[in-house]
């Protein structure tokens, strides 16, 4: 009874926390960046009308710090919450993932998808991006490859999705028993409270694999 | 005549021949957006440099250029600024320490030479006066980069 309400209190925290952040990001995306934009508009038109040279390019530089101050508002809010997700589905929303990543850490990234996509619900198809992204990040810092994979393979009942690389891999157990796999331990958790499952299978010099299990219903 | 990779690979390699470093990158931004990428590197253990594009402001490239001043890490991860994952460059090369100046065009710091070591290390004002000599010659090549000459 009280294991049951820790979870259910657990998953509370972990959907407000994804409401908040998702508010904040369509806040930065569809009020504060469109208000930016605006004032853009209204610098290149001053600038525009101005004959006094050093006031001219002044206007110019100011539009252009505008325009930057645009894409990286743009940026932070895709990296919050990814739009994508609600809009066009788990696989392009993790395809859009893999590109900004590769620009990131120089890392490629493919993801091949098999059957027929279903609809997750929000907090699935949040929790499973989170849990990739994550999987993703700690390739990044710790397997020293320069490739890895994501495969989803959709069921009737389920979808199975595997991050592999083929890096310096660890020993799972020894890590495991360590108590340092907070992010593992977080990624299982919160599959664990949308009904899912997160395994991970890792060989020295061999790389390692996480895969994920989540029910469509 | 050299082309202008040669041209930078080969103070790239005498730079490399007067500092005992084992990674010698060049960031510098794009010619018609301010996003910063590494087109030339020596010492890499990877390719990784050539995906990495770099946001202005961001990583250590991105620091010195929109600061204009050097950056220096002695012992990365310990005692940085952010999150390690704010250092791609570092992590890709697995460098652990790296002196970073800024290369100038126009009066405006348009990118950054950097050298980095896979060990903890200290930078001597020697190794530094070295590094922004060979910045000075390479800031002569980007005239070639920017432009259409």
């Amino acid at each position: 009874m009280e294991l049951e309400a820790g979870n259910q209190a657990c998953s509370y925290i972990i959907q407000s926390q994804e409401e908040e952040i998702k508010r904040v990001a369509l806040e930065l995306h569809e009020s504060i960046n469109q208000n930016l934009y605006t004032m853009q508009t209204g610098l290149n038109f001053i600038e525009a009308g101005i004959e006094n040279q050093e006031l001219k390019s002044y206007a110019k530089e100011m539009a252009g710090l505008m325009e930057r101050t645009i894409r990286e508002v743009r940026l932070l809010s895709v990296e919050l919450y990814p739009n994508t997700l609600s809009t066009l589905g788990l696989v392009s929303a993790m395809k859009s993932y893999s590109k900004l990543f590769t620009n990131t850490f120089g890392i490629l990234i493919d993801v091949h998808s098999s059957g027929e996509e279903k609809l997750l619900s929000d907090q699935k198809s949040m929790a499973a991006f989170r849990v990739c992204q994550e999987a993703l990040i700690n390739i990044a810092k710790y397997a020293d490859t320069d490739h890895a994979k994501i495969e989803f393979t959709w069921g009737e009942i389920s979808v199975r999705i595997d991050i592999k690389d083929a890096g310096k891999g660890f020993d799972a157990n020894e890590v495991m028993e360590s108590g340092s796999a907070n992010g593992i331990a977080a990624m299982r958790e919160r599959l664990r409270l949308v009904g899912g499952q997160c395994d991970l299978s890792s060989e020295l010099d061999k790389g390692t694999t996480v895969s994920i299990n989540l029910p469509i219903q | 005549m050299k082309s202008l990779k040669d041209l930078v690979l080969t103070e790239c390699d005498s730079l490399k021949q007067r500092v005992p470093c084992d990674f010698v990158g060049i960031a510098l931004q794009n010619r018609h957006d301010p996003d910063i990428t590494w087109p030339y590197a020596m010492g890499n253990r990877n390719e990784k440099y050539k995906y990495i594009t770099v946001r202005y402001g961001k990583g250590i490239a991105g620091k010195v250029i929109s600061s204009g001043t050097p950056m220096e890490i002695t012992g990365f991860p310990e005692n940085i600024l952010g999150k390690i994952t704010d250092y791609p460059i570092m992590l890709a090369e697995k460098l652990v320490a790296a002196y970073s100046v800024p290369l100038v065009w126009n009066g405006l710091p348009k990118g950054a030479l950097l050298i980095g070591y896979r060990h903890a290390r200290q930078f001597d004002e020697q190794e530094k006066q070295k590094l922004r000599e060979v910045a000075r010659n390479l800031e002569s090549f980007l005239p070639s980069h920017f432009t259409d000459e």
